[in-house]
């Protein structure tokens, strides 16, 4: 107890760690409920997926059960050109997005913390408002705001010179449908990085904060110095987690494209992965584009994912 | 501090298994018969459902009807999960082309002894029954049915002159001309159609002769490519050129609706479903009317697409008798009657009263019973081939060819 | 930090600006519900429609189990959110300030988790849930099933995200606050507890916000009408194979909003910017 406190006292530099001796069970007690609910939900879940991806199972083998055919499915999907072109597509499709996202919320963030009291509400209902908007609407809100005939955004653009974008159709390519699916998801991603890093922001003391600008230290030095130490941690998480969000993307795409228009020429890996299993009914393909799906973010996410990991292991 | 952990842990823990095994609704003493419907019959039809229920709970003492409805787009999934968890409903709706790949598979009960429980079955829609059928037995009871019509505007064609509908592909034509004249105002067309609405294209294809696909010597023939079938995409390659706004040559027809164009008054005609007539603008309602498409072959109707769809039993359902029972209530003569007082045409030739609805039901075309024809669909092969060929992009016969390769290949697979 | 007089006027500027242009499709879909369907269809877009009407709003509350999915998805929602932040919360304490073999392997396994598609899952886990083992429950078409779903579904992130927070407290802080305070587990928790209450408000927000926009399992666990959630029900104006009501569903996705909007504005002085003011003690 007082040994503790004096020991954290002694050496000010590490964070504050409790005695190994002490721990004993303390530890496993507490990651115990979500080691129990998480492994109740999913454990069976991921195992029967695990083997479903090892078997032929499709609609006639949902009733007989699937039969094991190694690892058929997987080799099919590597040679499947779709799966490359996909992959490759939706690789910069996620940089693009997670960029934007950790980018725009960013800066946001540090918006929010400069303006007055009223302006940083109004900001903050109007991001509560977009995060909570069901993405069906606002799919079709994007599908009225492009619209050919009479879309808000051929009249603006119009209208701002920056070309005649009259009756132009931002559906006709795979890259300006996507470019269109990018500005939803981005869009709709915002709030939850601006808030929570504004929430992250309110950790930063402001003490240190006036110490550096005292210091002479302006702008960008005491962002460096003070603020991003603070932001470190969720930062990486942010951007882990969008990683993971954004690679594995469906329903904005696939409503905002529409049935109708989805080809392989547009699919991101989300749509491929639906299209295999549900609409072609080939539920052990889709179970090997699942796992595959899983290592390409294991390997896009290691660098930030490790660095969070890592975050708090400083000694 | 360690017991407070435990405390919360375990308060949790109790919370949720509380939570479980409550029972969310008493459950009705007796059994239950669950049934799959859409939610077009909740918004449509409640009476005809309320109906069935009234007559199958009355005959059946001790049983209780829980209808779910579902949502197109996501019914089949769910399904799915259901058949993989051996907890299906017993009853479910099916959209007629999505029968074939769920009959191949041995989703749904053999009905064919029981045919002559459901009412009027000798008499039932050639399109639907055969979406019903697989390898001769009968896995499916039609339900309703909806064909094509011409949706157009009686004030701009009467003042363009023409005083009655086409009775010809070409006269259709020179109708449209004359509208077309009569308004030349930017962005007006006098007919809408998407380039790549394949159910309203296809329809030129069948006219002429032509197919989609054909069955023989154990395998699928993509037919796109036969002349007949390449007459037939020339003609409504012509047939668009004139009509439609070349706009519109990749749109398909979700987005923009042809009757929100109509409601524009960009348009003087549509083709589509007949419920278009619901939504062309309260500004227009009075001077909506429709007729059938003409055939390019004077004094007969081009075959328009019918959909529909069919009621099918589960074969993992544990109520067999009770589910081809309330089907049987369902699709009575009166409440197919009551169907098509809707708007719908009813499931059999001897309900057909001459209605333009009924009448555009006369002269129907289907696409293959196969069990891939889903893929095909969702591949989008034919609105690709329409675009190309309205763009220009490809010659009608190499775009056709292709689709016809593409074709032939997803409907041979195992 | 705070900027002040002219810089502030500026910021201010740019603010509203921000809000304006992230707003603008929430403007859309909520005069849009206000609207009649012949100004929704026509070709020249009504920016604001000077005559509006209700009719919208009242035909989507009169339609069947509006209410009783509102109350539904409430339950499931404040359920799912608060068992998940206590259980996120005790094993992010344990995670961020403790040391224990097997830490690194369960923040790799968490992370493993939520990379997995959801929609790989759909069809194990309602085997899963349609016959539960050992319990021999059926979750089908319950609201606990989907709640047990939510938790699962939350907990990762809420994990991390929370262990995050904790790490991110300046030691400083910690150890002003500790000064005064016994070292057991609990006090612990007095203590930090307030310090990461910004960080425990904005991801109870974002938990909130995901279960109860969420779709693919609610429309798969839930059956009866009576049961469902509110987005399930938003489903059906877009699930019918005749023309979709946009105004209904426009104003209905206001109604929906609402709560959301209010559980934030509850919450929302908790991520306060200078909370941390009073704890540090010259």
């Amino acid at each position: 107890m007082g040994a503790a406190a004096g020991a954290a006292v002694e050496r000010p530099r590490r964070p504050l760690v409790w005695r190994r001796v002490r721990s004993g069970s303390v530890p496993y007690l507490l990651v115990l409920p979500v080691v129990a609910v998480l492994g109740a939900i999913l454990a069976y879940p991921i195992y029967r997926l695990v083997r479903i991806s090892l078997e032929q199972y499709t609609l006639f083998q949902l009733r007989t059960g699937g039969i094991y055919i190694g690892l058929h499915n997987f080799d099919s999907v590597l040679h499947d050109a779709i799966f490359w072109h996909t992959l490759l597509r939706t690789v910069v499709f996620t940089a693009v997005c997670v960029g934007a996202t950790i980018g725009g919320g960013t800066l946001i963030a540090l918006l929010l913390v400069r303006v007055s009291g009223w302006v940083r509400i109004l900001v903050s209902i109007g991001l509560v408002l977009v995060w909570a908007m069901p993405p069906v609407v606002a799919v079709q809100v994007w599908n009225w705001m492009t619209n050919v005939q009479n879309g808000v955004l051929n009249y603006v653009l119009t209208e701002l010179h920056v070309g005649d974008y009259f009756g132009h159709n931002w559906f006709q390519t795979p890259f300006s449908s996507l470019a269109m699916a990018v500005t939803l998801i981005v869009w709709g991603a915002l709030p939850f990085v601006a808030i929570t890093l504004y929430a992250a922001l309110s950790q930063v003391p402001h003490e240190l904060v006036e110490a550096a600008q005292i210091d002479g230290a302006r702008g960008w030095r005491v962002f460096k110095d003070v603020t991003l130490p603070v932001l470190k941690p969720i930062l990486y998480i942010l951007t882990s987690l969008s990683i993971l969000w954004d690679f594995g993307v469906f329903t904005q795409v696939y409503l905002l494209i529409g049935q109708p228009a989805v080809v392989p020429a547009n699919y991101v890996m989300g749509v491929y992965l639906w299209e295999e299993a549900y609409i072609s009914s080939d539920y052990g393909r889709g179970a090997a584009i699942s796992i595959l799906m899983l290592a390409i973010v294991a390997v896009m996410s290691v660098y930030y994912v490790r660095r969070m990991v890592r975050v708090g292991e400083v000694e | 501090m360690r017991y407070r952990v435990l405390a919360v842990v375990a308060a949790a823990v109790a919370l949720s298994v509380v939570a479980a095994t409550t029972a969310q609704s008493s459950r009705a003493a007796g059994h239950t018969l669950t049934v799959w419907l859409q939610v077009d019959a909740q918004n449509g039809w409640p009476q005809v459902v309320a109906a069935a229920n009234q007559a199958f709970e009355s005959s059946h003492a001790g049983w209780n009807v829980n209808v779910q409805y579902q949502s197109w787009g996501d019914h089949l999934q769910k399904f799915d999960a259901t058949i993989a968890a051996n907890d299906t409903p017993d009853v479910i709706e099916m959209g007629n082309t999505e029968m074939t790949k769920y009959m191949a598979a041995g989703a749904f009960s053999n009905i064919t002894a029981d045919k002559s429980q459901f009412a009027n079955s000798a008499q039932w829609l050639a399109g639907l029954k055969k979406s019903s059928m697989y390898n001769g037995k009968l896995y499916g009871v039609p339900y309703y049915a909806g064909s094509r019509l011409v949706t157009y505007r009686t004030d701009l064609f009467r003042g363009a002159g023409v005083k009655k509908a086409p009775k010809s592909l070409k006269q259709f034509e020179s109708d449209l001309a004359k509208v077309k004249a009569k308004h030349r105002s930017k962005g007006f067309t006098p007919f809408y159609m998407a380039g790549t609405d394949w159910y309203s294209a296809l329809s030129f294809v069948y006219d002429y002769g032509g197919s989609i696909a054909t069955f023989s010597h154990g395998k699928w023939h993509g037919a796109l490519a036969s002349k007949k079938s390449i007459a037939g995409l020339t003609a409504y390659k012509k047939f668009f050129a004139a009509a439609s706004p070349k706009s519109a040559a990749t749109l398909n027809e979700a987005n923009p609706a042809p009757y929100t164009v109509f409601s524009q008054n960009r348009t003087a005609a549509i083709f589509g479903p007949g419920w278009f007539s619901c939504c062309t603008g309260k500004k227009y309602t009075k001077v909506t009317g429709q007729f059938v498409m003409p055939s390019h072959k004077a004094g007969k109707s081009m075959p328009g697409f019918l959909g529909g769809s069919d009621l099918a039993v589960p074969a993992q359902s544990g109520s067999q008798a009770e589910a081809r029972a309330w089907i049987a209530d369902f699709t009575s003569t009166a409440n197919e009657k009551a169907l098509q007082a809707v708007g719908n045409i009813p499931n059999a030739t001897n309900l057909l009263n001459g209605t333009v609805n009924d009448r555009a039901a006369q002269a129907s075309w289907f696409v293959p019973t196969a069990k891939h024809w889903v893929d095909v669909e969702n591949g989008n092969i034919l609105r690709t081939m329409l675009g190309q060929i309205l763009t220009g992009k490809l010659s009608v016969k190499k775009a056709a060819q292709t689709a016809s390769a593409n074709i032939s290949y997803t409907l041979n697979q195992p | 930090m705070r900027s002040r007089g002219l810089p502030r006027l500026g910021w201010n500027v740019v603010g509203l600006a921000l809000f304006a242009v992230m707003i603008f499709p929430v403007f859309w879909m909520i005069s849009t519900s206000f609207k009649t369907t012949d100004q929704i269809n026509s070709v020249t877009p009504t920016w604001f429609p000077l005559h509006p009407t209700l009719q919208h709003f009242r035909q989507a509350i009169h339609k069947p189990y509006f209410w009783a999915d509102v109350k539904n998805t409430v339950i499931v929602v404040l359920v799912a959110v608060g068992i998940a932040m206590v259980l996120a919360f005790l094993a992010a304490v344990a995670l961020a300030k403790y040391r224990f073999t097997g830490r690194k392997t369960f923040i790799v396994l968490l992370i493993g988790v939520q990379m997995l598609p959801g929609i790989g899952l759909i069809i194990p886990l309602y085997v899963l849930l349609a016959h539960v083992p050992v319990l021999g429950l059926n979750l089908v078409n319950r609201l606990a099933g989907v709640i047990v779903v939510y938790v699962s579904a939350v907990l990762p992130f809420s994990v991390w995200t929370l262990r995050g927070f904790l790490l991110g407290i300046p030691k400083e802080l910690e150890e002003a606050a500790m000064v005064d305070g016994s070292t057991r587990l609990g006090a612990f928790m007095r203590i930090l507890l307030p310090l990461v209450a910004p960080g425990l408000v904005a991801t109870s927000v974002f938990a909130f916000i995901t279960s109860w926009n969420e779709y693919v399992f609610a429309r798969l666990l839930l059956n009866d009408q009576s049961k469902q959630t509110i987005t399930v029900w938003l489903s059906y104006y877009t699930g019918t194979s005749r023309a979709t009501d946009w105004g209904g569903l426009m104003a209905a996705s206001t109604l929906i909003a609402i709560p959301v909007v209010l559980f934030f504005l509850l919450v929302q002085r908790r991520i306060a910017f200078g909370l941390t003011a009073g704890a540090v003690k010259a």
